[in-house]
């Protein structure tokens, strides 16, 4: 009942005109980004962080969740109409999406596909209201040793299941937590790696650098095709599916819902790979399996909705134990402790409002989110039709908006410059830039709570072993780690689909 | 492939690996040389030097071990991305060119010149057109960022320009 009440009160602050507004703007927002070529949601949200900063910090993450989830709805439209995915977890749609377009039913599947996100999305903002409290409760009980060991398991999970070579994601992720120890240290105080700079001492802006790892250098690799598509949008009477479609769909909503949801839960797994994974229940246990790849609504309901349930699944290990579960997350996570919030069981308890206010803001952004998309699916459409260098001209203004206005500083645009160019490189050795990201943002709190556990300890290594629940997290890491004389690995079908990763 | 005649015996596909790895041991290196300078701790507990010099060493051996790698599997097939050079080129000399102006010439004047350079120089999209979106990409959103969002971008502080307001 407390719960219930904590979420009333929770819309209520949802529901001013205000966070509805900024609701509304980040949905459309998340959308365009999602449409949009050469530029994922890791670089879109990071790129949009310094425009909320002026706001109000339950206002800013309302518009920033409102972007996240925005992105999985906009990157289906062009799966659907252009065989060509926005972003990652969109790609398995492209092959029954693509076919009902060829035969006049694109309208349908965009419709089956937002109602499917709807239905996943909420279904696992349900299943956060239910997690919430109770996880919040068992999170107050971990200390220093244990939250080193719980970011351990999680970086371990993102590496092992990041790429191809398991040397190369650590590598990535040891370069990330170098770049996050640039700047004062936080215990003695003493200036690391700042060049003799003073502007390196508050360390380098994590915006600017995700901007620059993950979006500029998309722009730099970026190879548009030659041939332009021509899109055509459905008209509104298109849009409405018969009653077959939606007797076919609703098992691949359920089915798609529950793949999405777990997935979300585990630290390392990305939309795309619920995505895939929904798509491979549907092949082995949808009645029309025959059809999958011809065209077949199950091909588009249960990975749209395995994706949205993931979005909203994987908010619950960061609202519940301040863990980022995908670079995505770690890009928020990043937006919360920007606003000087840290997610996670002491979120609940410090700032139990604003919690509830963005949880019951989720429910809203995606009622918002399947009444635009739809209707406004001729709008989404008429953003591909501009040509590519018109876009990457203007998406490279704003990358040096978003990294200027971060401390209204040139300094920061050239960080972006120089981190984007960093990506390239990466890219061109096959490093995966996932694991980067989410070392990036846990990497101070991983330093803090590394060196406060041992300051505990006087300097005995001994506390991790003592406590038992650090104990089996240390372990469950090093067997993450070895997973590949475990044959634990992502399936080799998985990682090629996944860029994200 | 060039394992020629010369006696090389590393394929020429294989440099840019070798150079990463070099630049990645070279980056844990330093790493453990400045954590050294910064102290690794004491009796109490560890130092600021501490965390960077076990990451330091824990590169260099990640580096060691990707080469060997590479060595044992020397027809490892990657998905490493390629580019194309003179694009990288152009759009980060523009870029710099851009952050270097932007507190001299201004937001408006500096991104005005940097979006032609992209549409009408590069992408060839047509003068009237160009020059449309630019002024939309520059003044247009210099005046929604500083009037509608309340957000500073920066004005010319070069004369005669800061005294037009540009």
């Amino acid at each position: 009942m407390d719960v219930l009440n904590e979420l009333m009160m929770g819309f209520a602050e949802a529901m001013t005109w205000q966070n509805l507004l900024f609701a509304f703007v980040g949905c459309l927002l998340g959308t365009v980004i999602g449409v949009l070529p050469g530029i994922g949601p890791v670089a879109g949200i990071a790129l949009l962080i310094p425009l909320t900063l002026n706001l109000d910090p339950a206002g800013s993450i309302i518009m920033l969740c409102a972007i996240f989830y925005g992105t999985t709805y906009g990157g289906t439209i062009t799966s659907v109409l252009l065989n060509t995915p926005g972003e990652a977890a969109s790609a398995i749609t492209a092959i029954d999406g693509y076919q009902m377009t060829k035969v006049g039913r694109a309208g349908v599947a965009l419709t089956i596909a937002a109602v499917g996100s709807f239905i996943g999305g909420t279904i696992a903002t349900v299943g956060l209201v239910l997690a919430a409290k109770p996880l919040g409760s068992l999170g107050l009980l971990i200390g220093p040793p244990e939250f080193f060991a719980l970011v351990v398991v999680g970086i371990s999970l993102l590496v092992a299941l990041a790429g191809r070579s398991m040397v190369r994601a650590l590598i990535s992720g040891a370069l990330g937590l170098l770049i996050s120890m640039i700047g004062i240290d936080p215990v003695m105080g003493a200036p690391r790696f700042t060049f003799g700079m003073d502007r390196l001492l508050d360390g380098v802006s994590f915006v600017a650098v995700i901007v620059g790892i993950f979006g500029l250098s998309e722009i730099l690799s970026y190879r548009p095709g030659k041939n332009q598509t021509v899109t055509q949008t459905p008209g509104l009477r298109a849009l409405l599916p018969t009653r077959t479609d939606w007797k076919r769909s609703t098992p691949a909503f359920a089915r798609g819902t529950g793949i999405g949801f777990a997935m979300g839960l585990i630290p390392g797994m990305t939309g795309s790979v619920s995505s895939l994974l929904s798509y491979g229940a549907e092949k082995k246990f949808s009645k029309y399996r025959n059809e999958l790849g011809r065209g077949a609504i199950e091909g588009v309901a249960g990975p749209e909705t395995a994706n949205n349930a993931h979005a909203n699944g994987a908010l619950i290990p960061l609202f519940t134990l301040g863990i980022p579960a995908s670079p995505t997350i770690a890009v928020l996570m990043g937006a919360f402790l920007q606003q000087g919030l840290t997610p996670g069981p002491t979120l609940f308890a410090e700032h139990s409002t604003l919690a509830w206010t963005i949880i019951a803001s989720l429910f809203i952004g995606n009622v918002l989110l399947l009444v635009l998309n739809v209707p406004l699916v001729g709008l989404w459409t008429s953003i591909l039709k501009v040509p590519y260098p018109i876009l990457a001209g203007l998406i490279l203004m704003f990358m040096v908006v978003g990294a200027y206005t971060i401390n209204f500083s040139v300094f920061d645009v050239f960080v972006m410059i120089i981190f984007g160019l960093v990506g390239l490189g990466l890219r061109r050795l096959d490093i995966p830039l996932a694991p980067m990201v989410l070392t990036l943002v846990l990497g101070p709190l991983m330093e803090r709570s590394l060196r406060e556990s041992l300051d505990i300890s006087h300097g005995s290594f001994s506390i991790f072993f003592d406590r038992p629940i650090t104990m089996v997290l240390l372990l469950i890491a090093l067997v993450i780690v070895c997973s590949p004389l475990l044959k634990l690995r992502k399936p080799a079908a998985l990682v090629a689909e996944d860029p994200e990763s | 492939m060039s394992n020629d005649a010369t006696g090389s015996s590393v394929p020429s596909g294989r440099w840019p690996l070798l150079i990463g790895q070099a630049v990645i041991a070279l980056i844990g290196l330093y790493a453990l040389l400045g954590s050294l300078k910064l102290g690794l701790g004491s009796a109490l507990g560890p130092g600021a030097g501490f965390f960077p010099a076990v990451l330091g060493i824990f590169l260099m051996v990640l580096a060691v071990l990707w080469f060997l790698q590479g060595r044992a599997t020397p027809t490892e097939q990657t998905e490493a991305e390629s580019f194309d050079g003179a694009q990288v080129g152009a759009v980060i000399l523009s870029l710099v060119i851009l952050a270097a102006a932007l507190p001299f010439l201004g937001f408006q004047l500096s991104v005005f010149a940097f979006l032609m350079y992209h549409l009408g120089f590069r992408a060839r999209i047509g003068w009237v057109k160009a020059v449309v979106i630019s002024l939309c990409g520059s003044v247009g959103v210099f005046y929604l960022f500083t009037t509608v969002l309340h957000v500073s971008l920066p004005v010319a502080t070069l004369l005669p320009l800061s005294m037009i307001g540009i």
